[in-house]
């Protein structure tokens, strides 16, 4: 027999109640929920249920079973309301009979719990002002889970006595669970986005950039709002130096590629995302096929010459691109609109800087919340451009002082193009240029290979970096400030620059092949050979 | 003399040690500005590695000062 029912019409209590009186029940409890005239302080006119009824019922029938299995209970029953209901109308019923009235009372809460949490039914609440707005009556708080496990419960609970630990619960519960339905109602309130922007999001495509302590706020809150499409550039592994900020990693998750740790972290947030993940740092060969394929870029990188790369790329794809940056304790976010009129990254700063010059985390120092409020407005603009929502949609170079907590806004000259022949050219140039220097770098795992392979190795980071992690094999040392100036005693040869992350290398490679010399750069640096492995 | 007020940001705040400072100064156009700061602060960056923004508008480097001017040099920043 069926102890679960959808009704769409009113329902006869004591017809309901007629097949719980059994002679072993010693008593009966019942719960009843009725339609209320307010919510959330807004007085209601009415409810419209709505069910997925093939799912609810076979999900209803299964948490009742649940509830037999788990409290000593003598039999229960349950039915849920659709249709329209008047205020006072019975929305839900729960009748549990049993020996004793502990069971009745525990199995009682159990049920609507459980249906209040699992069942696919939403509610069209109807207020007086004469607006409507839906909401999905899934995942409430279940309150049972939160009952401290008691001494006095009957035998039959020993053999299930976890069922009141929310961690145990979790296995028996989580393999039945209803599929997750994504509740978007907070954000769907307002005005602004309601059900249209939110099938905006759901089909909006979005590249982030970078999953460091700016991507990672940026992909929380971007899966949080339904953005359909994530995708996830990301070269590096997560370290426990990058704890501190990088919020969507745990210790747990230290060695492991970020691009993976983020991945499944998302969506274990909404698991209704279609998240993709590129784990090697994008270059000029493939960077505008990638971008083809997203509606906007996030940038996120705490690397120079992907911003670059991003800029030209954006240019020449016309995407919209929301920059940002962070050092020590400020930061500057810059919107590029992909207009052909705005002003792109070359606009602003018409050369890539030496990396030496502008600062990475690892070198200048961070505080944590400082890439997470600069994240999380990432995140606020790229919902602005792709909702259209109002404010601001002009170009602009955002200055953030979070030792002042004061922030600039610098209006970026309309129509600004770059120095030479515009934006296009100068990004085509580049990309072309680009593609040469990546012929610049060369991959080795061990130093002793390059050795062997006839390098001349010339270690280009500071003397303090050098002592603290000096190179396995012989090099010369040279920072790489100081390399312009000594291009011209390089004798002839191949040499490999090596710097902890391969940045410094390459522009200084580069510093050299204009003098002449045939000099290549570590690609990664340091921080891309293979680790020797500690004994003990 | 000319009375402006500056605003540092990132490696400049770090070198200046301060956010903001208001000086008199017979510099006549902020390029001349930079380089005099850059005397008395010891700044590392070149002129062509910074942006420099008026009165919250991006502004040429041969630009005349004015008296009450709000100047900012913005270097490029990389960390995320």
């Amino acid at each position: 027999m069926k102890r679960f029912r959808m009704a769409a019409e009113a329902v006869e209590l004591s017809v309901l109640r007629q097949p719980l009186e059994q002679s072993g029940a010693g008593g009966y409890c019942s719960f009843e929920g009725w339609v209320r005239d307010t919510n959330e302080g807004r007085p209601v006119d009415g409810l419209d249920y709505e069910a997925y009824n093939e799912l609810a019922l076979s999900e209803g029938e299964r948490i009742i079973e649940e509830a037999l299995a788990r409290y000593e209970i003598t039999d229960a029953a349950a039915v849920h309301r659709t249709g329209s209901l008047k205020i006072g109308d019975l929305a839900v019923w729960i009748g549990v009979s049993s020996a004793h009235r502990d069971a009745a009372f525990r199995a009682c809460r159990y049920i609507i719990d459980e249906i209040k949490h699992r069942l696919p039914i939403w509610k069209k609440e109807r207020y007086l002002e004469g607006d409507t707005a839906w909401v999905a009556c899934m995942h409430t708080e279940r309150a049972h889970l939160s009952e401290v496990s008691d001494a006095h419960d009957h035998a039959h609970d020993h053999g299930h006595a976890h069922h009141h630990h929310a961690e145990a619960h979790a296995t028996p519960i989580e393999a039945t669970r209803a599929p997750f339905v994504p509740d978007y109602s907070r954000q769907q309130r307002l005005r602004d986005i309601g059900p249209v922007g939110q099938a905006k999001l759901a089909a909006s495509r979005v590249l982030v950039i970078g999953a460091g302590g700016l991507g990672c706020p940026v992909l929380s809150y971007l899966a949080g709002a339904g953005v359909g499409t994530l995708g996830i550039v990301d070269g590096d592994w997560v370290d426990a130096s990058n704890l501190h900020r990088q919020t969507l990693y745990t210790a747990m998750d230290v060695g492991q590629r970020k691009v993976d740790a983020a991945a499944r972290r998302i969506s274990a947030v909404n698991p209704t995302l279609n998240v993709r993940t590129y784990a090697e740092p994008l270059h000029a060969g493939n960077a505008e096929a990638v971008f083809a394929e997203y509606d906007l870029i996030v940038e996120c990188t705490d690397d120079m010459r992907s911003r670059y790369l991003t800029s030209d790329a954006a240019v020449l794809t016309g995407k919209p691109v929301v920059f940002a940056s962070i050092y020590q304790y400020e930061g500057q976010l810059h919107i590029y609109t992909g207009q052909a009129d705005a002003p792109c990254l070359r606009c602003l700063w018409p050369t890539m800087p030496d990396p030496a010059t502008v600062g990475t985390c690892a070198e200048a120092g961070v505080l944590g919340p400082v890439p997470g409020v600069l994240g999380a407005m990432q995140a606020v603009e790229a919902l602005k451009l792709l909702l259209d929502l109002p404010g601001a949609r002009r170009d602009s170079l955002v200055l953030v002082d979070l030792l002042e907590l004061s922030t600039r806004h610098i209006a970026l000259p309309k129509g600004a193009t770059c120095n030479h022949a515009g934006c296009a050219a100068a990004a085509r140039q580049a990309l072309n240029e680009a593609r040469a220097s990546e012929s610049l770098e060369l991959h080795f795992e061990h130093l002793h290979d390059a050795l062997a392979a006839g390098y001349q190795l010339v270690d280009v980071r500071e003397p303090a970096e050098v002592a603290a992690q000096p190179l396995s094999a012989a090099s010369r040392q040279l920072p790489s400030g100081q390399i312009a100036e000594q291009a011209c005693g390089f004798a002839p040869g191949r040499y490999l620059l090596v710097c902890a992350s391969g940045r410094r290398s390459l522009h200084a490679a580069q510093t050299l092949r204009a003098s002449g010399v045939e000099a290549y750069s570590l690609a990664g640096g340091v921080a891309a050979l293979a680790r020797p492995v500690l004994a003990g | 003399m000319t009375q402006v007020t500056l605003e540092y940001y990132a490696q400049l705040r770090e070198q200046a040690g301060r956010s903001r400072e208001a000086v008199q100064t017979q510099s006549a156009s902020l390029h001349d500005l930079y380089a005099e700061l850059r005397a008395r602060h010891g700044f590392t960056l070149d002129a062509q590695a910074l942006k420099v923004a008026v009165n919250s508008q991006f502004s040429e480097w041969n630009r005349p000062l004015v008296d009450g001017d709000v100047v900012v040099f913005i270097p490029p920043v990389a960390g995320g």
